[in-house]
């Protein structure tokens, strides 16, 4: 709803403002759908000096059509594959996480999805040397487990500083903070967040139903229309900024507790990421470190094909890493029983 | 008097330039446009598809195949008619940024490359040529997009086929506004249904539209207080518009998931087309969607 203000455009002087507001026009919605005869007859202004306004109004906050033509060029030059450091989840995810869109990773408790956005956030950061924004809504982001990643990636102190440094953190538990947060990022605070020369290639929300999920159920719409601005700043920024949104969400089962698990946040929030990953345990109690991933929704890649891999081991290269390797990149728990 | 006889053609000129322009207008309107009726006889009843002028609605959960219909209906539209198209142009609407351009060219490369086997990329621009795309973020900007869309639709007489992805993006967001009058709330949405009406009527394009379910259907016992699922809960002026209405549903392969990785999910379309004599005729459809596209079986 855009409010008719004079100076809007040429033509629009507080004098047709006043005019327009006493004919029960005051938007530029109103003007656009209203009869123009008739209304410059009441406002006693020419119809050729309204019907120019209406279409500078128009051109003015309509969206602009563009042709699929260019439109597809200029994808093709900005899209850019972002690989998680894991091949098994890039093979998943046809080589990567896509910038320009949002990618979610559900998982239930203990699944591994904060470890996971650990692993592709300091990938990102210390492989690819790009910026990662990170926004933890739980609490589980630590410098310290930052670090510990890093030091099995590399053992140069220097580089392990700076790809920490790449790394922003935003620590924020409720909706409002959330959205506060990334219309910020909109509005320039990406554009700041580019130190290093490199530039925000990544925005990691852990997790996106932690803030959301508290809001649904009940009569109030109020939860749902949040819901779908958090969608709509995190698609915008995804599009408009050509970064690849991750996003994690919890799960829930379906048919009201005895069905399959699937992804929280019901229908309304089904169709908002491109690509959607299950994650879940992998049930061998020699190797706690298993997961499977499941793709659940995707455009490239057939549905339902499964990746398994290992926690301990992000990159394949600390597999051969042996020993010093498995001690760094530790665990929550101790309990690591080596071949 | 010199000044007078040069105010005069002034005048005149102008008044060429309006009818001129009016005439145009006239022109694009009653031109026929592209009658998109065979777009897919494989969905329709009958002989049936979509008249100028009518709306068809794709309604449906996450999965069930609704983008990629739309994929499979603008190849179709915009191909050239060796490869099988109307060549027609399309204006694509979308409101919750879910084309996917890389998929929707991968799938016209495929269909153009079983036609031609060289020279795709140029084949391939000037069909993409045909596509305007317009992404909408509020019903507020969805209703002055269409009004400037008008210009668009008089200007070319090609376009003849406009889709709308998702027509309920903003259903909560309008619904929260309104606040607790139900009228408020679905006031934007009617809005632009009345203009589209206008636009149906006035220059005779046919129109594809998405419609997110905003409840999981669970194939358990009906006996829940949601009652049906595919229910419509879109406004009542956006329903009057809806002459053909696609349900689109995943094919249950039994509750093992691993059962069914790997092979093809089938999809399944049951189309129900409202005549004006108040009749309803059906019509059931499954597909797959391939690296090509959607294949019917």
């Amino acid at each position: 709803m855009v409010l008719l203000r004079d100076g809007m455009c040429p033509g629009l002087d507080e004098g047709l403002v006043r005019g327009l507001r006493a004919a029960d026009i005051k938007t530029v919605e109103d003007l656009v759908s209203s009869d123009m005869e008739e209304l410059a007859q009441r406002c006693s202004v020419s119809y050729k000096a309204l019907f120019a306004i209406r279409r500078v109004l128009l051109a003015q906050h309509a969206a602009f059509p563009v042709s699929g033509a260019d439109l597809y060029e200029e994808l093709l030059s900005s899209t850019a594959i972002l690989s998680t450091g894991n091949p098994s989840l890039d093979k998943l995810l046809d080589s990567g996480l896509y910038t320009g869109e949002i990618t979610e990773l559900s998982g239930g408790p203990g699944s591994g999805k904060s470890q996971v956005c650990f692993g592709v956030a300091v990938h990102i950061s210390h492989q690819l040397k790009q910026n990662v924004i990170y926004v933890d809504t739980t609490g589980g982001l630590t410098a310290g487990r930052l670090l510990q990643m890093l030091q099995a990636e590399t053992s140069n102190a220097e580089e392990q500083m700076e790809a920490l440094q790449r790394i922003r953190v935003f620590r924020l538990f409720d909706v409002f903070s959330l959205l506060d947060c990334l219309y910020g990022l909109c509005g320039g605070g990406l554009q700041r967040a580019s130190v290093g020369g490199g530039s925000v290639k990544a925005v990691i929300v852990d997790s996106v139903s932690a803030v959301i999920a508290p809001l649904l159920g009940g009569k109030q719409n109020e939860g749902m229309s949040l819901m779908s601005q958090v969608a709509g700043v995190l698609k915008t920024m995804a599009k408009d900024f050509n970064v690849a949104a991750l996003v994690t969400n919890h799960v829930t089962r379906s048919g009201g507790g005895g069905g399959e698990v699937q992804p929280g946040l019901g229908a309304s929030w089904s169709h908002i990421p491109r690509t959607r990953v299950l994650l879940e345990k992998g049930g061998d109690v020699r190797r706690p470190g298993l997961r499977s991933a499941t793709l659940i929704k995707s455009s490239r890649r057939p549905l339902l094909i499964k990746e398994e891999f290992d926690l301990k081991w992000w990159s394949r290269s600390k597999e051969e890493g042996g020993g010093a390797a498995a001690a760094a990149s530790g665990k929550r728990k101790r309990d690591e029983t080596d071949s | 008097s010199e000044m007078t006889s040069q105010r005069r053609r002034r005048e005149e000129e102008e008044v060429r330039a309006e009818m001129s322009e009016s005439g145009a207008q006239l022109f694009a309107r009653l031109e026929a446009r592209r009658c998109l009726k065979d777009i897919e006889p494989r969905l329709f009843p009958g002989d049936g598809g979509p008249q100028h002028g009518e709306v068809v609605e794709l309604y449906g959960s996450e999965g069930t195949g609704k983008t990629e219909l739309l994929y499979h209906l603008l190849c179709r539209c915009v191909l050239p008619n060796a490869a099988g198209g109307l060549e027609a142009d399309v204006v694509f609407v979308d409101t919750d940024y879910s084309l996917d351009m890389l998929r929707l060219v991968s799938i016209m490369e495929s269909r153009l490359n079983s036609w031609m086997r060289e020279n795709n990329e140029e084949a391939c621009r000037s069909c993409l040529s045909r596509l305007l795309v317009v992404h909408c973020s509020s019903s507020s900007q969805l209703l002055l997009t269409l009004h400037f869309l008008e210009n668009s639709f008089s200007s070319r007489p090609g376009l003849a086929l406009l889709l709308i992805d998702s027509i309920s993006a903003f259903y909560w967001p309008d619904r929260c506004e309104g606040g607790a009058n139900l009228a408020k709330q679905e006031e934007k949405l009617s809005k632009c249904s009345e203009l589209l009406g206008r636009l149906l009527r006035d220059y005779r394009i046919t129109v594809f539209a998405t419609c997110h379910a905003i409840r999981r259907s669970y194939s358990g016992p009906s006996s829940s207080s949601f009652s049906d699922p595919d229910r419509p809960y879109l406004c009542r002026a956006w329903q009057r518009l809806v002459i053909h209405r696609l349900l689109c549903s995943r094919q249950e392969a039994g509750n093992n998931m691993a059962a069914t990785a790997g092979r093809r999910q089938v999809l399944t379309v049951h189309c129900t087309s409202s005549s004006s004599s108040g009749t309803k005729a059906h019509r059931s459809s499954s597909f797959y969607v391939t690296d090509g596209g959607v294949e019917f079986t």
